[in-house]
């Protein structure tokens, strides 16, 4: 199928787009609504942080890129859509109606992964334009997903933080790598959304196995929006990204350009089949037990 | 010698009935472990010449100095009741037949207000208590505190009038001037018991009266006592009338008429009140012969009382001799012990009506029933009511008493603290009792294991609770209640190590400091200091003195005691607050209002709780605050800690998803009422109101990380704009003095911001007693400055008593309340100066 992408420069759509591929989907073109005039709408929609780093990631993809100015205003908040004329939704029918004109795609990839007010939304447009939306991180289990990510070579930086226990000056511009800890401990504390799925953050993401080059943050501006003492939120502007090329395969041990396995469907169905205890899946049974149970099988079919 | 064996008292704690769980208590220098020390000496422990001075129960080296009692001792007694006396005990569950031996674990308690905790914790395993005022002084402050816990502990008291020498030697008080104040004492200690106790309730009627016996006199001091019941069994022959007959007739508006040899009703000329006749007459008698060397008569005196002389006495004379003569005729001993066997309730008895108070669970489960029925073979069912240091430092004797079951050396138990939810595993370990142990005052004795309605200490249990806690083999039971204190660590101080490397001894030893007392507070603030809380000045030195010499050996160094504060509102917000989640997408609309007054001391009381069926919670709200119903019925939480005297409401009309965020308001509103926005102290009486909520349509936009910052930074709008004020602890202080000292005392007050609003001659004597409002801040010195005002003739006793608003807007400069906010923020390491609106309010 041509897909086109919906991409913020965040770690879900670039994770999606890789999915897509994995799965023999092409990608013909990224696809972004853009604020006008400020950098943070905190739309309901769309992240909006890191819009001006969007033309740069499509240039390291090398792949063309449609976008369009977006208000983010929401007139229709409520769990189900109906079609209105100043909804910021109507920007995406209108830019994927565009794209699909132009390149007669077949399908968007979406990088969703628990917001039913965005599903609901793509789903709209989509049904209206006759597109298949692909979103192949829609209730994934967070904490795996952000592992998946790291493992797949996502690497993507924080650009803005807005939650309990993320903190402007300690956490923006860090990679999910180094974050990984503290938001699994975030989670069992506040229970944040390790992937800021609600809003708690926003990240860019500098490089991941489809890039032909890498993007280098040459220079930044952070803007703390509220400096609340109890939950400042924050972000930051890239006022200069530079693009680098890949090194060649010679330098793979540095991982530069290494094949990365990334997981398909199919994958996770084989690896529920794999376990052989899979009756046994009772996360309490220790070692002993389980040791006891193979023994007293074992004796049952001497018997 | 002691005259009982540690078998003696194993075999007499299977006999529950006769068994009597007691605890003295009184005001401070009323004279209890003088008067326990008779008890002590006649159950053989210490020699009787030395009873009243060697007071055995103050075990440390402090008290013996001081003369004051810190910690509560608790000893148990054998001892024997004579057959005559037996047949007074009338109720088939207050004593086995064929037994003639009782065991009594008594506790002396101490009386100063500082220590009252210590108290609490006494009453919480004893079902009666022996209350002791001093007949000079009479019913004190103190006096009120205690008797009005035991009563709430369902805990029935008998009286002793003590130091009976002082008011015949000192004050010289005439016969009849006697009879009049003790029975305004008694009258006191009636009134202060009707006022708590319901006569229809499960305890039935708890009032003292002479002429039942459940009261005593005498003097601790000198080791004599007698209640009615002794005159009259002395005369029931003479006047052939039944003992109690005649118990009836020596208190009261009786009077005697010599000559006509009739009993009438009223004073008459000829005629005489029959306590001052039969009773105070001849011990007035003994006394001035002895007094007054009046060799001839004190021969024939003796004689006519029944005293005979040992060889070695026969030289002494004056007081010596009195006291000699006295503690023969009338021992101390035996009427306390007639006194606690007779009108005291056995285990069996007073169970079946503490039960309910006692158990959280449900009133019928096994382990509730068990304890009904002081059931030995029931499942174990015990409290720990405090921890008592061992001669091995940093190990305690866990103290309590059994209330169902047995508890035994080497028995595998679950020891459950006070956070323990039945059903989870917080606070919960399943561990075997090292031993069991008997606590006799200054030392212990092993023991093989222990049936319930007894009171003892195990060894092993320590390292699993702090202060107390709840021992059981039921695995379905519910924790025993937690107590509650009657006062509370109001004053503070920070310590440290005068040598850094220290510092892990520092926290060990405050661990340990933690445990030994049941109340003091060991905190460690965020800005890493050290605080010691307790319940006034003389509570802190011991503790501060235990931590350096016992518990931490190492050198201190500590701040000047500082009071915690409350922050509260003066009036409603003056504009509706609204406050966006970090993520914008959700908001709140919010306002502060203070609560009507009485309402906060309502919640504190426990009159108004969030466990209140809230259909029921409204009602009283609105009958007596004038809350609207519909309005009161929705009642979020309470806070701080869920109990705390605030509360947010839910005024909002129809609000979608409002009951999936309800979880992280009141998580957020926790945190708000523990930390105020002023200076970081905890909020009193301020009422939050919800008036609106904008959600997020989706689940995962109002999660806890974004619905519970802004709950704070709402709460602490709506707080600002409400006017905040700062409330400070203020002291009942009760002042005795005579009269040439008052003068004094009102300086002294004046300085210090008190003022008097009750000041009373004490019937009968020359002294005065001066009851006043002092702030806590203000009563560092404060006993030092008045003896030093007053020629030392002032003692105040100073009990904490209610919040009161510091006068003054924390946001003026030049206000006391802006200084005592930024020392505060000082201290705990907070940004100083005021909180800027702006950063918590939001505009739409």
């Amino acid at each position: 199928m041509r897909v086109v992408a919906m991409v913020s420069g965040g770690k879900d759509s670039c994770y999606n787009m890789m999915q897509c591929v994995a799965e023999g989907q092409k990608i013909v073109a990224l696809a972004n609504l853009h604020p006008k005039d400020r950098d943070e709408l905190d739309s309901f929609m769309y992240q909006t942080v890191g819009h001006m780093g969007i033309e740069i990631l499509a240039s390291a993809m090398g792949l063309p890129l449609y976008r369009r100015e977006t208000k983010g205003k929401s007139t229709q908040t409520g769990k189900q859509y109906v079609p209105t004329d100043d909804d910021e939704v109507e920007d995406l029918y209108s830019l994927l109606e565009t794209c699909k004109h132009e390149l007669q795609v077949d399908a968007v990839a979406v990088g969703a992964i628990l917001s039913d007010y965005q599903r609901v939304r793509v789903e709209n447009v989509c049904s209206r334009l006759n597109l298949i939306s692909l979103a192949y991180l829609w209730r994934r289990d967070q904490t795996e997903l952000l592992q998946e990510m790291i493992d797949c070579q996502v690497h993507a930086i924080i650009i803005k933080v807005a939650a309990l226990g993320l903190v402007p000056d300690r956490h923006l511009g860090k990679s999910l790598r180094e974050m990984q800890p503290h938001l699994l401990k975030m989670r069992d504390k506040y229970g944040l959304n390790v992937c800021g799925e609600g809003g708690e953050y926003e990240t860019f993401t500098l490089d991941c196995p489809l890039f032909r080059q890498r993007i280098v943050v040459e220079d930044i501006q952070t803007i703390i929006s509220s400096a609340d003492p109890i939950c400042p939120v924050g972000y930051i502007n890239f006022t200069k990204l530079t693009l680098q090329p890949k090194e060649a395969a010679g330098a793979a041990s540095s991982g530069g350009n290494e094949v990365v396995f990334v997981k398909r469907s199919l994958d996770y169905i084989s690896d529920l089949n794999e376990s052989t205890y899979s009756d046994l899946s009772d996360p309490d049974f220790s070692e002993t037990e389980l040791e006891l149970i193979e023994k007293e099988t074992r004796l049952r079919e001497i018997a | 010698m002691v005259n009982f064996t540690v078998d003696e008292i194993r075999g007499l704690m299977d006999k529950k009935r006769n068994i009597r769980n007691m605890s003295v208590i009184a005001h401070v220098d009323h004279g209890k472990s003088t008067l326990t020390d008779s008890l002590v000496s006649k159950a053989g422990i210490i020699a009787g010449a030395k009873a009243g001075e060697t007071r055995f129960t103050d075990t440390r080296k402090d008290e013996q100095e001081r003369c004051i009692t810190i910690k509560s001792t608790a000893i148990s007694m054998y001892f024997e009741v004579e057959e005559k006396d037996l047949v007074f005990i009338t109720h088939p569950d207050q004593r086995e037949k064929e037994c003639k031996g009782f065991l009594i674990n008594l506790i002396d308690s101490p009386g100063h207000v500082d220590f009252s905790s210590e108290v609490t914790a006494a009453l919480r395993v004893t079902d009666g208590a022996l209350v002791v005022v001093d007949c000079v002084s009479g019913v004190c402050v103190q006096t009120e505190t205690v008797l009005r816990q035991a009563i709430a502990e369902r805990i029935k008291p008998i009286l002793f009038m003590n130091k009976m020498d002082r008011a015949l030697l000192e004050l010289q008080l005439d016969a009849e001037e006697l009879y009049q104040t003790f029975q305004r004492i008694v009258e006191n200690v009636n009134v202060i018991i009707a006022t708590y106790n319901d006569d229809g309730g499960p305890m039935g009627e708890v009032r003292v009266d002479p002429s039942k016996g459940s009261v005593g006199f005498g003097s601790g001091l000198h080791g004599w006592a007698f209640t009615l019941k002794q005159f009259s069994e002395m005369y029931s022959e003479k006047f052939k009338i039944d003992v109690v007959k005649l118990m009836n007739r020596l208190w009261g508006e009786n009077f005697f008429n010599a000559k006509t040899k009739k009993w009438q009703k009223q004073k008459e000329a000829d005629n005489k009140r029959s306590f001052c006749m039969y009773i105070l007459d001849p011990i007035y008698k003994v006394f001035d012969a002895i007094m007054n060397y009046k060799k001839e008569e004190i021969g024939t005196l003796l004689e006519k009382i029944g005293v005979t002389l040992k060889h070695e006495d026969k030289d002494k004379d004056g007081k010596a001799l009195l006291k000699t003569v006295m503690r023969t005729w009338l021992p101390a001993g035996e009427a306390l012990l007639q006194m606690i066997a007779i009108h005291l309730p056995s285990p069996v008895v007073a169970q079946k009506y503490r039960m309910e108070m006692l158990y959280e669970g449900p009133h019928d489960d096994e382990a509730a029933l068990a304890v009904k029925s002081c059931d030995p073979d029931g499942p174990l069912m015990m409290y720990i009511s405090k921890m008592v240091p061992t001669s091995d430092k940093g190990r305690f004797y866990a103290f309590g008493r059994v209330f169902a079951g047995k508890v035994a050396t080497g028995q595998k138990c679950r020891i459950m603290g006070p956070n323990y939810t039945p059903g989870k595993k917080e606070d919960l370990y399943e561990k075997a009792i090292q031993r069991t142990i008997l606590m006799m005052g200054r030392y212990v004795e092993a023991i093989e294991d222990v049936p319930s309605g007894n009171i003892c200490g195990l060894v092993g249990v320590d390292q699993f609770l702090v202060k107390t806690g709840t021992i059981t083999t039921f695995k379905d039971a519910h924790n025993m209640k937690v107590m509650k204190f009657s006062v509370s660590p109001v004053v503070r101080v920070a310590v440290e190590p005068k040598n850094p490397a220290d510092l892990p001894k520092l926290v060990e030893g405050l661990k340990r400091l933690a445990k030994s007392d049941p109340m003091v507070q060991c905190i460690i603030e965020e800005s890493g200091e050290h605080i010691i809380a307790g319940a006034g000045e003389l509570h802190l030195e011991i503790c501060l003195k235990d931590l350096e010499e016992d518990h931490a050996c190492i050198p201190l160094k500590k701040s000047d005691p500082v009071v915690s504060y409350r922050e509260t509102v003066s009036e409603e917000s003056d504009q509706m607050c609204l406050s966006k989640s970090p993520n914008k997408h959700n908001r709140l609309l919010m306002k502060a209002l203070p609560m009507p007054d009485g309402l906060p001391e309502d919640i504190d009381n426990g009159d108004v709780s969030s466990k209140d069926e809230f259909k029921a919670r409204a009602r009283y709200l609105s009958e007596k605050y004038d809350y609207d119903v519909t309005e009161a019925r929705k009642i979020w939480c309470f806070g701080p800690d869920g109990t705390g005297p605030n509360f947010i409401l839910d005024c909002t009309k129809s609000v979608q998803y409002l009951n999936e965020i309800k979880d992280s308001v009141v998580a957020g509103f926790q945190w708000a009422s523990k930390e105020g926005i002023l200076a970081d102290e905890n909020l009193r009486g301020v009422r939050f109101n919800i008036y609106d909520v904008t959600l997020h349509a989706d689940a995962i936009h109002r999660g806890g990380g974004q619905i519970i910052p802004t709950t704070r930074r709402c709460l602490y709008a709506a707080a600002i704009t409400a006017k905040p004020r700062l409330m400070e602890p203020v002291y009942l202080c009760e002042i005795q003095c005579p009269e040439v000292a008052v003068g004094g005392i009102y300086g002294v007050l004046n300085r210090r911001r008190g003022h008097v609003f009750e000041e009373n001659q004490v019937v009968g004597t020359p002294m005065f007693v001066v009851k006043a409002y002092l702030p806590v801040n203000e009563s560092f010195g404060f006993t030092a400055d008045l003896r030093s005002n007053t020629g030392g003739q002032a003692f105040p006793q100073c009990v904490f008593d209610h919040w009161q608003v510091l006068p003054g807007d924390p946001s003026e400069p030049s206000s006391k309340p802006y200084a005592i906010v930024q020392d505060t923020r000082k201290r705990k390491g907070l940004k100083e100066g005021l909180p800027d609106l702006s950063q918590y309010l939001d505009k739409l």
